[in-house]
């Protein structure tokens, strides 16, 4: 797969946004199997996309749920408040801008 | 403890500067019954919770409406 940066956060959001919702359904409903399913099903595609995206990306989270490449990429990959949250020339947001 | 994720829950696109609506949006955020005071108090309240189903739901809704 090689959507680019903001495709593919764009799939990654809309698949958590659904896992939140079932989330927080099940919270209250927690024998409805129907919801479960659902939210296994949405929550593996979630991790594999999470765990391709931070590969060519850089780490969504930290504190150990993520490798990074050298440079630590944490402080280097653009923030959700920044204009457009966009991967700049200086950024060090994996292997893709380079080849 | 609470992990941040370098992304938004959902995406935003600011076009224009608009200070009647950012002043809006500052009240609901961090005013006296914004999300911030409500995030807050559901993960105060969680504490006191007598069954699971109110203990998950306090915990998850104050963790999604505690960051923007």
């Amino acid at each position: 797969m090689n959507m680019n940066r903001k495709d593919f956060l764009r799939k990654i959001q809309e698949l958590e946004f659904a896992v939140i919702e079932l989330n927080l359904f099940l919270d209250t409903h927690p024998s409805h199997q129907q919801a479960l399913a659902d939210y296994n099903r949405l929550t593996q595609e979630l991790m594999n996309a999470k765990i391709m995206y931070e590969r060519q990306y850089g780490p969504l989270t930290n504190f150990g749920y993520a490798p990074s490449q050298y440079p630590w990429q944490w402080a280097l990959t653009p923030w959700p408040w920044e204009d457009d949250y966009e991967c700049k020339e200086d950024m060090a947001c994996g292997y893709m801008k380079k080849s | 403890m609470w992990i941040y994720e370098k992304k938004l829950e959902y995406p935003v696109k600011v076009s224009s500067c608009n200070p009647t609506l950012a002043s809006l949006i500052i009240e609901q955020f961090g005013g006296a019954d914004g999300e911030l005071a409500a995030a807050l108090r559901y993960l105060t309240q969680v504490w006191t919770m007598p069954i699971p189903q109110a203990k998950a739901i306090l915990t998850d809704i104050g963790t999604e409406e505690l960051v923007p």
